[in-house]
């Protein structure tokens, strides 16, 4: 299950942000606290996908939030306050890492990158009875003591596996599973098809779980 | 999908199986995608895998706010709300 399902309350209902928006507009600094300890790290994450320097991805982030500020009084409403914020954050991180001369439109990225999810050794060949087949099965981690899926070590070798992405599947897999956006608001606020999407989101759980795996299997 | 309609192998799963769990497969490939998992232990075992590894990611905590850039947004709004 995702994050958004197993926790309901990420990500917000309509009615949370209208009375948000309304708070902000009132001068309400409290609510303003509030709206930037949610969406602060996500920000942060997001931003390091397109601008590898922390120091930099933090100066998007605040121009980012100052963008905001500008443009609330005209914010309607016709898109989630989240995915308005996120779409800021976006534009400003694209030009910014364009001058860094590093980063590429996202929907570049998925294109032409063909690796598998699993190592094809571990599958049987075309000599073999059956063919497309394991050799030997993933192992149950059913079995595993309890707690170790989502104690620190292994959160450690997620968080790991998650810095070594390449950028656009880092910032996918960020947004929905560790921020719980849903997969309409990462299309919407990369501006990526929702099939790229898909296939980015595909790589990067499929790398983590091999980093998992490692990890386990010693 | 294999070019049998009612049969794909486990490299084919493996590729499919966040499709699956993203609910985007067309239902007659849920079908195929399931009846292989009914029959495949090793596939099963993958895909309970891979919901682990989405349970894990979910537990992980970004940084909070660093204090002093919240500070900062702080007065950016103390100065939006003057203007």
């Amino acid at each position: 299950m995702t994050r958004a399902q197993a926790h309901p309350h990420v990500g917000s209902t309509a009615s949370h942000e209208a009375e948000l928006v309304a708070r902000l507009r009132a001068g309400d600094e409290q609510a303003f606290e509030t709206l930037v300890d949610e969406y602060y790290p996500m920000m942060l994450s997001v931003a390091r996908g397109y601008v590898r320097s922390r120091a930099v991805a933090e100066e998007v982030v605040q121009e980012a939030w100052l963008g905001v500020l500008k443009g609330l009084d005209r914010f309607e409403g016709r898109s989630s306050l989240k995915t308005w914020i996120m779409r800021i954050l976006a534009n400003i991180a694209i030009s910014r890492g364009t001058r860094e001369a590093r980063s590429q439109p996202f929907s570049s990225f998925a294109v032409h990158d063909d690796e598998p999810a699993v190592d094809t050794d571990r599958f049987r060949d075309s000599s073999d009875g059956f063919p497309g087949h394991w050799r030997a099965y993933p192992r149950d981690w059913g079995t595993l003591p309890d707690g170790a899926l989502l104690g620190k070590e292994t959160l450690g070798v997620a968080m790991q596996a998650i810095e070594e992405l390449p950028d656009s599947q880092r910032v996918v897999i960020t947004m929905r599973d560790v921020a719980g956006c849903e997969a309409a608001e990462v299309c919407e606020a990369l501006d990526v098809s929702e099939g790229n999407q898909r296939v980015l989101l595909h790589r990067a759980r499929s790398k983590v779980r091999a980093a998992l795996e490692r990890h386990f299997d010693g | 999908m294999a070019e049998s309609a009612d049969h794909i192998t486990c490299m084919e799963v493996v590729e499919l199986v966040n499709d699956y769990l993203e609910r985007t497969l067309p239902p007659d490939e849920v079908t195929v995608f399931e009846q292989h998992l009914n029959f495949c232990d090793g596939c099963d075992l993958y895909v309970e895998q891979l919901k682990r590894t989405v349970e894990t990611v979910g537990e992980i905590r970004e940084d909070d706010v660093p204090a002093e850039a919240k500070e900062r947004l702080l007065s950016a709004f103390r100065d939006w709300k003057r203007s």
